[in-house]
């Protein structure tokens, strides 16, 4: 009898098992703020609805663009571009996608209401030519503008409308703050703001399945040692992010696995290469010597990535020598190699510029907006100590660290950069372009770095159709930037995940959980 | 009676109005909430727009009074991070923290009231005096590595209440219960020990104390004389006259339990408003942090006088006092 009971008993517990095997939950550290796709531009949200809406183009696992609502598209000569949408699809309530819901779409994530619309600049006019064909049109040639509209997503112009959602709303609430009409292979089952967020598979998507969940469900947990434990409890079956410190615990854990990569954050010193005097340190008011491209470079010297990869990164890291990873379209593949670590040249480097006894200034860096960021700093701070320049470390949560960049308060400070597009072309606009508020360039770059070549370079890769040309280009801009250090790159961030043995998924660079992916065994 | 009730209201309200002037010129040190509702991508004409929209270009005295002017209406604004309304973010947000402060200052009460009377009876036993030392351990350890030993030893290695969460809970009206579904109240459980043992030991070393102060009064050798039972003289007599100090501090404690739930809901990601509060510092969602703030103060300043005009109803020294303090 006893048996036939703990017999019982443990069928129970396997029969709960398979019945719970498809169902994933997964956590992150924040939650995704709203369910509107235009609302905001920030990789928790886009990542999140990625799963629930698509674009007329997606990225696949390698990063490369492919087709999703638009089986095809090719330029008007260079006027711009044609998109062939695809016509089995629907959304989840049941209506037809058209060219209309693409024109709604555009106007609603280019209209001054939406954090979107940044997007859109390059576009002079969109055409609905027929049912499933529609014409973006260009201020001028635009060979990127595929690859950057794959976080573009569609919704749908009677849902919207007839749910008064037809304009994002950050000041007040709306429809699609908290409901969502995609056409994605998930529907959005549940939205409790902060607290748990469930998904379900979408019967009527266009694609094939590759997943085998019947249920998702999301919970943020902002702190990373209860995501561990609930990882480890196996109270959820995935995290993302795994604390770097806590990865090589949670690989010799039985259970669970670690999976990590690199993402497309490149983290870089920056400079001021304008300002007159140093702000900080012991010499403030004295003249800034970061205005001597001998003294970037000798930082560049002085720095030992490797150590910092090492150690605070726990090999988990790439170094990088340009302002994009490798990963990213544009990349220059010949300028792969950074400043040899070289603290004997630094010295050198410093003495012909006239600082042989150093220096002392202020390092400016954020404390939670990147991983290990304060460690990495304090890193270069007593590297920088070894070749006789004394940086100070002043170390802020980011809520107060761009509001400081922003008041031009620094003599060096850590920057992050992940180019929206993926493409080189990114960075060079934010960072390296000269500052102009008109025309929108440089908006990121901080330092003022300025160079004549690089703003005339930019419009022509803007609008250079040949890849060949446009790559040549981008060489030269990135090897302008290299020879002036006008950062010092220093590694690619990684990308650490962590999931139960039983999940198979893809990890892509952006960091988005992509859930038409996963299997749960 | 009436006039002393009226000044410790409008004693209030002031500290009230001061608490929000204080929060209000602290705020612009929290941080820019532009750049988190921005993204990376925004333009300098548009940071501009959005600061002049949400008022953050004006001086934070004008904040204020606007906050001031909408609270009233019963408008506590929009959240930045969010884009719903605070007050309803904060009602879906309240019975969470309300139901754990509720159960750890039930669970303070019983067994710290329980443990102090048994220390201070067998005040030398080998039990009591473990108790006493493991409770050394309640009043010296920060909540959050008491919460994360917890989650460790009965959520990852022996695997018996889940890691985080609130459960399943059951909608009541507007009102989201956790005691009604069995995973609720597992949830509970960690959370619950883990925000109430500092309160636990609190109370239990205050029963012990004045339980042994009792016990030396002349009455209770009487009652001894007398021949009464020592459950009569312990339970009826003696703990009955502890019990005036006790209540007084945990009426106060019941609102440091709600505010110190900050600590205990990060931890165990509880859904309450300590957690909402510090997503709002972490997103600088000024509107989030501002409504929290009044409504804490409100539920201190609230207790305080409640237990100010307890003290009145129980002590009848003090309405004389105030008779001749109100003469003079």
């Amino acid at each position: 009898m006893h048996k036939l009971i703990s017999m019982t008993a443990l069928m129970a517990v396997l029969a709960a098992g398979a019945a719970q095997a498809e169902t994933f939950r997964w956590a992150s550290t924040t939650d995704p703020q709203t369910m509107d796709p235009h609302a905001v531009n920030s990789a928790p949200v886009l990542g999140f609805l990625n799963n629930i809406y698509e674009g007329l183009v997606r990225r696949d696992k390698t990063m490369a663009v492919e087709g999703t609502l638009a089986e095809s598209w090719e330029p008007i000569d260079d006027k711009g571009w044609r998109f062939n949408l695809r016509k089995d699809v629907k959304f989840h309530d049941g209506s037809d996608f058209t060219a209309e819901d693409v024109l709604f779409s555009y106007q609603r994530a280019s209209s001054e209401a939406a954090d979107t619309s940044s997007w859109f600049a390059p576009v002079s006019e969109v055409i609905v030519v027929d049912d499933h064909t529609i014409d973006f049109m260009m201020k001028a040639p635009n060979p990127i503008f595929p690859d950057s509209i794959a976080n573009f997503m569609i919704l749908d112009k009677g849902w919207a409308e007839s749910n008064n959602a037809a304009l994002p709303s950050k000041e007040e609430e709306n429809h699609a703050t908290l409901n969502a009409n995609g056409t994605g292979a998930f529907k959005l089952a549940e939205r409790q703001p902060g607290l748990k967020t469930v998904l379900e598979p979408f019967d009527g998507w266009w694609g094939d399945k590759e997943h085998n969940i019947t249920r998702a469900e999301f919970t943020p947990i902002q702190n990373p040692a209860t995501a561990v434990a609930a990882l480890l409890s196996g109270d959820v079956d995935m995290i993302n992010p795994v604390p770097i410190q806590d990865a090589a615990r949670l690989k010799e854990r039985d259970g669970v696995k670690v999976i990590d990569g690199i993402e497309a954050r490149v983290i870089m010193l920056g400079f001021p290469h304008q300002a007159d005097e140093l702000k900080y340190g012991n010499d403030a008011g004295k003249p800034n010597p970061f205005k001597d491209p001998k003294v970037r470079a000798a930082v560049g010297h002085a720095v030992n990535v490797d150590a910092i990869l090492q150690t605070i990164m726990r090999g988990a890291a790439q170094p990088a020598s340009q302002l994009v990873s490798p990963a990213m379209r544009g990349y220059s593949s010949a300028l792969a190699d950074r400043p040899a670590f070289d603290p004997e040249m630094a010295k050198k480097l410093l003495a012909e510029a006239g600082y042989k006894d150093g220096f002392s200034f202020g390092l400016k860096c954020p404390n939670d907006r990147y991983l290990n960021d304060e460690a990495v700093c304090q890193g270069v701070v007593a590297m920088l100590s070894q070749v006789g320049i004394d940086a100070q470390l002043d170390a802020m949560p980011v809520r107060n660290y761009w509001p400081e960049l922003r008041a031009d308060n620094f003599d060096m400070y850590l920057l992050g950069w992940s180019p929206g597009t993926f493409d080189a072309e990114h960075p060079l606009r934010f960072l390296a372009s000269t500052p102009n508020k008109e025309k929108k360039l440089g908006s990121w770059n901080f330092g003022d770095f300025s160079n004549a070549r690089v703003d005339e370079l930019l419009p022509m890769i803007q609008s250079e159709i040949d890849d060949g040309k446009r790559q040549a280009m981008l060489d030269e801009s990135a090897k302008i930037l290299q020879d002036e250090t006008a950062y010092v790159p220093l590694y690619v961030q990684p990308l650490v995940w962590g999931a139960r043995d039983n999940v198979e998924l893809t990890q892509r660079p952006d960091n988005f959980v992509i859930l038409r992916w996963i299997n749960v065994n | 009676m009436l006039a002393f009730g009226l000044r410790r209201v409008f004693q209030s309200l002031i500290v009230l109005l001061v608490v929000g002037l204080v929060a209000f010129s602290m705020f612009r040190f929290v941080g820019d909430p532009i750049d988190n509702m921005l993204g990376q991508e925004a333009t300098a004409a548009d940071i501009e727009r959005l600061r002049g929209e949400l008022g953050l270009d004006q001086p934070f005295l004008v904040q204020y009074y606007r906050f001031l002017e909408g609270a009233v209406q019963g408008n506590f604004g929009i959240s930045y991070r969010q884009g719903r309304p605070v007050f309803e973010i904060i009602l879906e947000r309240a019975p969470a923290t309300l139901e754990l402060a509720g159960v750890s200052a039930l669970l303070a009460i019983t067994i710290g009231v329980a443990l102090g009377v048994f220390t201070a009876i067998r005040r030398n036993g080998l039990a009591a005096n473990t108790i006493m030392v493991v409770s050394l351990i309640g009043v010296s350890l920060p909540t959050f590595l008491i919460g994360i030993l917890l989650i460790y030893l009965f959520s990852v290695e022996l695997d018996i209440l889940p890691s985080f969460g609130r459960g399943d809970v059951v909608m009541i009206g507007g009102w989201s219960t956790g005691f009604l579904t069995v995973s609720g109240l597992k949830a509970l459980i960690l959370p619950a020990i883990t925000l109430g043992l500092y309160q636990m030991t609190l109370i239990m070393r205050l029963v012990r104390s004045e339980m042994l102060e009792v016990l030396r009064q002349d009455y209770i050798r009487f009652a001894r004389a007398r021949g009464l039972s020592q459950r009569a003289i312990y339970f009826h007599h003696a703990l009955k006259n502890t019990l005036v100090p006790v209540i007084t501090i945990t009426g106060l404690q019941l609102g440091s339990i709600i505010a110190f739930a900050i600590v205990t809901e990060t931890v165990f990601q509880w859904p309450g408003i300590g957690l909402l509060f510090v997503n709002a510092i972490q997103f600088v969602d000024i509107p989030v942090m501002a409504a929290y703030l009044m409504l804490i103060s409100v539920v201190f300043v609230a207790i305080n006088l409640i237990v100010d005009l307890l003290y009145f109803a129980v002590d009848p020294r003090l309405s004389g006092e105030d008779a001749v303090a109100g003469n003079g």
